[in-house]
């Protein structure tokens, strides 16, 4: 067992100096760095007390980063913390870093992001429009609390593990958590997309029937037609069109944006679309 | 004057609270829009147009810092201007504005190179003092700025300029129609966005599960979000229960 370098007021003061400055400074050439380098600056100075040492690791630790800032990072600082106490070298430890924030961001886009935010701030924006005041307060305490606990307990979590996080992110846990987000988030998709997309037509065409020998004009609704065959199936259309533009033509979330203006204003003007 | 300034200060602070601690996630339109609605004394407006933008912009991130319209400051300025001419027009000045502000966004992010920069001289010296000051005063002014100028301007000295959009407005409905047709497929993004990170081939039937729940079942969202994790949860405890011999 190595011995203990660091108090726990290092490693708090690490922590919220991540918390309140972490993408400070973002930029496209280095993206997360100087908050990083700038949430291990407490530990640097305990773990490397040589100045030349320690102006080594400073100026290393400013090398690019970028990974989810709120499931991803707290764990990468945590277990660079651990593997600075443990007096491992820059390499190894830069290696954790760009190992992790990776496969990392990816994990924690699609759970913070994609799925808890979607989820949480439909619901609230639901409520919002109804003119429930309740709908931002129950998003903000479902922000709020979450947002605090998952990052305290993963830094402090990976801190604890230290050099055998790496097992432990192998074990398959992880694994079967982003799975069970994504299963969630599959399931919210295809429920909420058809609930908040809104596109309908009001074309209707008008012919000549025959009731009871006489003739009547007949008016067809196409939007009626359309839920006989699938309810809802003109913005299930739009949304796969859009992903099917995105994930299969490479398309950018700006290009769709544009396309999607065009078809709005030239279907709402020739009346395709209302 | 004051209240182009409180905009400014919030729009500031949002951005902030967006990039760091998140007590609010005040990036996001509906908690812009809301706090925008509380600062200028009309709640009612301020959910509505952030609601509709949240809507919008549901589940379109940075997501490794792409680009993004500006839906922060789109729902400030659409509660704005939309406390004096009805939350519809309010969205309608909202989402131009989002999108000409991701030039300024795109600009600097690119700008904000110069704390990379000063960073490193700081890290040659071993001058900790220095690069701590700098993080905690100037590290957020470029991206505060970069939101609270806009909103300054436009609520300082858009009186007129929005006056003349909003009578070009009544002059041509079809234009209304457009915003209005066009508000309700943006969200198509940010389900487009979900599902391209989302495994879709792996899994493609739980996406019916919940389209039956909503078409069909008419269940409200939350009760979708309930069912989802149940099903979820059962799905995992068959798919991984030790094999019995």
């Amino acid at each position: 067992m190595a011995e203990k370098k660091l108090t726990r007021a290092d490693l708090r003061s690490a922590f919220w100096r991540y918390f309140f400055t972490f993408q400070f400074g973002w930029n496209y050439e280095r993206m997360q760095s100087v908050s990083y380098c700038f949430a291990m600056i407490p530990i640097l100075k305990k773990t490397r007390p040589d100045p030349e040492e320690f102006k080594e690791a400073f100026m290393t630790n400013l090398n690019f980063f970028n990974t989810n800032p709120v499931v991803g990072a707290p764990l990468i600082i945590g277990a660079h913390i651990a593997l600075e106490e443990a007096g491992a070298s820059l390499e190894t430890t830069e290696g954790l870093k760009v190992g992790l924030m990776g496969p990392l961001a990816g994990v924690g886009d699609a759970l913070v992001w994609a799925l808890y935010n979607s989820i949480v701030f439909s619901i609230g924006s639901v409520m919002a429009l109804e003119g429930n005041i309740m709908g931002p307060i129950l998003t903000f305490l479902l922000v709020f609390f979450p947002y605090l606990a998952v990052r305290y307990w993963q830094f402090f979590w990976a801190y604890q593990q230290g050099t055998n996080l790496i097992t432990q992110l192998g074990s398959g846990a992880i694994q079967r958590i982003t799975e069970l987000a994504t299963l969630v988030g599959m399931i919210v998709v295809g429920g909420f997309a058809p609930s908040i997309v809104r596109l309908t037509t009001p074309l209707k065409w008008e012919r000549e029937v025959v009731v009871r020998g006489e003739e009547v004009m007949q008016t067809i609704s196409v939007q009626e037609q359309l839920d006989k065959v699938l309810p809802y199936m003109l913005p299930v259309g739009l949304t796969l069109l859009v992903y099917w533009l995105l994930k299969r033509r490479g398309w950018t979330p700006m290009r769709a944006i544009v396309l999607l203006i065009v078809i709005g204003f030239v279907g709402g003007a020739l009346g395709i679309f209302g | 004057m004051l209240t182009a300034l409180i905009l400014a200060i919030w729009a500031y602070l949002a951005i902030s609270d967006a990039l760091a601690p998140r007590f609010l996630m005040a990036g996001r339109p509906l908690m812009a829009g809301t706090v925008a609605g509380i600062l200028v004394g009309d709640v009612q407006t301020g959910m509505m147009v952030g609601g509709t933008l949240e809507l919008m912009a549901l589940g379109v991130y940075t997501y490794g810092g792409a680009t993004i319209p500006d839906y922060l400051v789109g729902s400030i300025l659409g509660t704005y201007f939309g406390k004096e001419l009805g939350f519809e027009a309010g969205v309608a000045l909202a989402i131009p504005a989002a999108l000409l502000l991701t030039q300024v966004d795109v600009f600097q992010r690119f700008i904000n190179f110069v704390f990379v920069h000063a960073a490193d001289r700081y890290a040659e010296e071993g001058n900790v003092a220095a690069f701590d000051r700098m993080m905690i005063f100037f590290s957020h002014a470029i991206w505060g700025l970069s939101r609270a100028i806009p909103v300054f301007l436009a609520v300082a000295f858009g009186e007129d300029l929005v006056k003349a959009i909003s009578g070009f407005f009544e002059a041509n409905p079809w234009f209304n129609k457009g915003i209005r047709v066009t508000g309700g497929m943006l969200p198509a993004l940010g389900f487009a966005m979900l599902l391209k990170i989302l495994p879709v081939e792996q899994y493609p039937i739980f996406l019916l599960i919940g389209f039956v729940m909503f078409a069909y079942l008419n269940m409200p969202l939350v009760g979708i979000a309930l069912a989802a994790i149940a099903i979820a949860v059962i799905y995992q405890q068959l798919m991984y229960r030790p094999k019995e011999v």
